[in-house]
């Protein structure tokens, strides 16, 4: 559960965004796609809590792919290949696979919101046809595309300043390419982007699951400071998620 | 060497345990070892807790408002008290009220489920006056009276450090016939977000814990161990085997690892094992000869 894992490597994708790669055989090992793992970038009381992140990819290594933010990030980012690091996980309950009779997925994905699919496309690519529809920033926001490709994914982009694919937010590119009433959808970014995947969903009754963010303390289910609202009341994001049905959560404004 | 301390009849194998809301039956937060273990606190009907967020870091801690999200006392000890058992430890059971009624109506119930003794989380509204009952002795002496009339175990009163002086308080429930009182709770706090010019936490307020308020609560249990006679139960901040020997050489007997556990689950077993290996080198063989044992100056 807890241990401390060697660092293989941590590369810059682009100005911002980092891959992490790390000797952690026995999170791989047990890893399911859409599960997180909780890792505490300095030993000493700053930053204080744990940083949580989707695990990217479980095979020989464990990636996980992240935006410097603030402190927390910023510290990661600065880790060399060779150092330790302690991490908690695999944490959280992970994505379940689509429903029987499904044949067709659809992942909408903003910004780092990403980072856990390559992981559930490495799981379906085999049995489903997968639409990738990917929102970044700019250009250089873009990552793992030739992976998704790899991995058979049929790719939309959009971007905020067009600079690859449609230029515009992915929710309004998700609205155009109208996946049938068939498609499976699986969805992880910015709660806006959520709500409005969630919006278009149910006017369309597609069904699907969503992969929220809430600042943690613990990780574990034990303080309850996760909360996230949902129709069946407030559930923890740490345990009882991160992975909820899409329309099971109550997101405001 | 003897590390068994004891609470009115209770004893217990050694003063290390958890902090109520801070632990739980989790893979990796191994609690076989421990003196005793306090679940989180429950209230006689099912709460469904604070809108978020929740929590928020702060420099060496954090603030939380949770609101004691819990299932009600009957579903927790039907139900998680049942698990929390089986792992042979002393159970703390910690219960809250919003009336004199609920505390003697929540008594009856953990006077039947086997607990080693009662934590009053006294941290709740106090009816007809605007503050808590944990602020206000004459309060707190009649909810500790009360629950210590019908009571089968021993009786332990959870103060807030939201308080001018808590040896007052501290006193009041010794008064009224407390076997321990436990300290501090968290301190008032809040935390906003200049861009968006709100509070970080849902409920507006919260409260702090953490290494940050380490040596505010180690003065209290100072202060309260020169005052009342009975054993104190001591946390706010415990990090290390370090931590918990100030608070237990300011006075206390017990001690409690909280928030130091979202950072490292681990943390109450290596200040067992740091407290043990602190008796080793300097040869003490009693845990008692350590409480209260601070030097003048
Ligand atoms: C289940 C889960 C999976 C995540 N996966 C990834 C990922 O794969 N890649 C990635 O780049 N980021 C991911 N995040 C977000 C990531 O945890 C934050 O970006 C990071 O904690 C920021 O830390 P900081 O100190 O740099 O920033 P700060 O903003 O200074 O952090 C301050 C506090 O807020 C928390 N926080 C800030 N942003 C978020 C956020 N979006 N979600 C939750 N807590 C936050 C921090 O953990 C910290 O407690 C994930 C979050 C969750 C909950
Ligand atoms: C997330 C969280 C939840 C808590 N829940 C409770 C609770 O239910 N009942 C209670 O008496 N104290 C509760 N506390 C207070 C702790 O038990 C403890 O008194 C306080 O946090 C100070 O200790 P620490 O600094 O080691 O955490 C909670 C604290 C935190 C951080
Ligand atoms: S972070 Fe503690 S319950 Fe989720």
């Amino acid at each position: 559960m807890r241990d401390t894992f060697k660092i293989v490597s941590n590369e810059k994708l682009c100005p911002k965004f980092y891959k992490l790669c790390l000797e952690a055989k026995s999170i791989a090992q047990k890893a399911k796609p859409g599960q997180f793992v909780h890792i505490r970038v300095n030993a000493e009381l700053e930053p204080f809590f744990r940083r949580p992140f989707s695990i990217h990819r479980a095979n020989k290594y464990l990636e996980i792919c992240y935006e410097v933010i603030g402190p927390g990030t910023k510290i990661l980012a600065a880790k060399k290949p060779g150092e330790n690091l302690d991490i908690l996980g695999p944490l959280g309950n992970g994505f379940m696979l689509p429903p029987q009779g499904i044949k067709k997925v659809a992942i909408v994905a903003g910004g780092m919101g990403v980072a856990p699919f390559l992981a559930l496309t490495d799981q379906l690519k085999k049995k489903y046809e997968i639409i990738l529809l990917y929102g970044g920033r700019t250009k250089d926001h873009i990552f793992s595309l030739k992976a998704y490709k790899d991995n058979g994914c049929k790719i939309y982009i959009s971007t905020d300043d067009g600079s690859v694919g449609t230029k515009g937010r992915v929710s309004e590119l998700f609205s155009k390419i109208i996946p049938d009433a068939s498609t499976y959808i699986y969805t992880c970014g910015p709660k806006p982007m959520i709500k409005a995947v969630q919006d278009f969903a149910n006017k369309h009754q597609l069904k699907g699951q969503a992969s929220l963010e809430e600042v943690m303390a613990c990780g574990v289910g034990v303080c309850l400071g996760c909360a996230t609202a949902t129709i069946h009341g407030y559930k923890t994001v740490c345990h009882d998620g991160p992975v909820f049905e899409l329309g099971e959560v109550v997101l405001g404004k | 060497m003897d590390l068994s301390v004891k609470i009115g009849n209770v004893t217990f194998k050694n003063p290390v345990t958890v902090a109520s809301g801070t632990w739980g039956l989790v893979e990796g937060y191994s609690s076989s070892s421990l003196g005793a273990v306090i679940p989180k606190t429950v209230t006689l009907y099912a709460r469904q807790g604070n809108p978020p967020p929740r929590i928020v870091e702060t420099p060496a801690g954090m603030v939380n408002a949770i609101g004691i999200e819990n299932p009600g006392a009957d579903a927790f000890i039907a139900g998680k008290l049942m698990e929390i058992k089986k792992i042979g430890v002393p159970v703390i059971a910690s219960v809250s009220g919003n009336s004199d009624e609920e505390f003697q109506a929540l008594t009856e119930k953990f006077n039947l489920a086997g607990v080693s003794a009662l934590e009053l989380n006294l941290s709740c509204p106090n009816l007809k006056h605007k503050t808590l009952v944990a602020q206000d002795p004459i309060a707190v002496k009649r909810v500790v009276a009360l629950v210590k009339k019908l009571a089968r175990m021993p009786v332990v009163a959870k103060l807030s450090p939201n308080v001018t002086d808590i040896s007052v308080i501290a006193k009041a429930a010794e008064d009224a016939g407390a076997d321990a009182v436990s300290l501090v709770n968290t301190f008032t706090a809040m935390v906003i977000d200049v861009h968006k010019r709100k509070s970080m936490i849902g409920n507006f307020t919260g409260g702090l814990s953490g290494p940050a308020i380490r040596p505010i609560a180690v003065a209290m249990v100072y202060k309260t161990a020169q005052t009342v006679k009975i054993p104190i139960i001591a946390m706010g901040g415990i990090m290390t085997a370090e931590d918990a020997l100030q608070f237990i050489i300011a006075g206390a007997t017990m001690v409690a690892v909280g928030t130091a556990s979202f950072v490292n689950p681990e943390t109450p077993v290596e200040v067992l094992e740091g407290i043990k290996e602190y008796m080793k080198k300097n040869k003490i063989k009693d845990i008692k000869e350590l409480v209260g044992s601070i030097q003048g100056s």
